[in-house]
């Protein structure tokens, strides 16, 4: 254990969440990415169906795991530069307001173009906007935009956090993984 | 008073036979909605024609045809109009038309009226039973509306790869909604 690593690791209610987000994400992105160039068939309806159930749980988890990370209020400017920190601030400010935004956004594309979301087929959400064609063309828009930054963001925070691990070594990562405190 | 009387002049005057009601079809419809994985999704017909022909006074006698234009069908998505015309669904090439045609109209105690008839969609007929209400304009004219269900197992509309009613319902709530002019 070198002099600098952080002690402190997060609880794994807010572990759980973090890495259920990421795989929320990661299907939900395939599954759009696939929906883009699919001919209108019935798997394409059910990738539609499962692209927004699990885009809207990673909408739906947010406030839970805002709740958690608001309670563990671990130490993040350790061993950063001022430079660093901030950057590190924004970044992370900038993904949770994507969480947000990104499902959102989905949700108001998919209001906008007359075609309502029925939670896992079990529960009917309400529309956020009317049926309107210009409206829903302006939310694809900006949810296609929205999930290439998160995405871009994603790669960058999973990068940060590799560095930390590999070449700073101050336990940064091993707050988010168990086992790696373990190891150590 | 005045227009009391002048009402009973018009039921002395007008014979009680059955008249050809004019369509406005700007303000007439013919929706549906159907689910797709459990979502209800609406659609509807841009063009269609309707005959309706009876007396005023009376129309449990009289007759209704509706013809439906089935390639201006909307099904509420780009996607979804260019698919339901190919053959597996409205196979709109072969069947452009779809019509109702009454055979017997009922009216109940509450003034309700209940429209049977064929339902003719892509060559099949199916009988069809539709309540119907009939709302007296200002003008002399009558809105009638009502709803009406198919299957469309019934009529062959998306078989296949498309049968499964989980991501397709079977059940197709359509609605309707004429305004008839004398």
């Amino acid at each position: 254990m070198t002099g600098n690593e952080l002690r402190e690791r997060y609880g794994l209610p807010l572990i759980s969440l973090h890495w259920l987000t990421l795989l929320l994400i990661i299907a939900a992105y395939v599954l759009g990415t696939l929906l883009e160039d699919m001919p209108l068939s019935p798997m394409k309806l059910k990738f539609y169906a499962w692209h927004k159930w699990l885009g809207l749980l990673v909408l739906f988890l947010l406030p839970m795991r805002l709740g958690l990370r608001l309670f563990e209020k671990l130490e993040h400017g350790a061993g950063l530069t001022l430079l660093e920190a901030r950057i590190s601030a924004i970044v992370h400010g900038l993904l949770y307001l994507l969480l947000f935004f990104v499902p959102l956004l989905g949700w108001l594309y998919s209001s906008a173009a007359g075609f309502p979301v029925v939670w896992f087929g079990v529960l009917p959400l309400p529309d956020l906007v009317g049926k309107d064609k210009l409206l829903a063309k302006i939310f694809e828009e900006l949810h296609e935009g929205s999930v290439n930054l998160l995405v871009t963001l994603v790669v960058l925070h999973a990068a940060a956090a590799v560095y930390h691990h590999h070449v700073r070594r101050d336990g940064v990562l091993a707050r988010m993984v168990p086992w790696l405190r373990k190891n150590q | 008073m005045k227009r009391l009387s002048f009402l009973l002049l018009v039921a002395l005057v007008v014979p009680a036979w059955a008249q050809d009601w004019k369509v406005d079809y700007s303000r007439s419809e013919i929706r549906f909605v159907i689910k797709q994985m459990n979502v209800p999704v609406e659609g509807g017909f841009k063009r269609f024609h309707v005959q309706a022909s009876f007396d005023a006074a009376k129309p449990e006698q009289g007759q209704f045809r509706v013809d439906v234009d089935m390639a201006g069908i909307d099904t509420g998505s780009e996607e979804g109009d260019g698919e339901v015309r190919r053959p597996a669904w409205l196979d709109t090439a072969r069947h452009p038309k779809a019509s109702f045609v009454s055979k017997s109209i009922r009216k109940d105690a509450s003034g309700r009226y209940s429209v049977t008839g064929d339902m003719i969609v892509k060559g099949r007929v199916r009988a069809l039973s539709a309540p119907m209400l009939l709302t007296p304009q200002r003008d002399g004219g009558w809105l009638a509306t009502g709803r009406f269900a198919l299957k469309r197992s019934d009529f062959d509309i998306g078989g296949g790869e498309w049968a499964d009613p989980a991501v397709v319902a079977n059940d197709i709530d359509g609605r309707f909604k004429i305004l008839l002019l004398p």
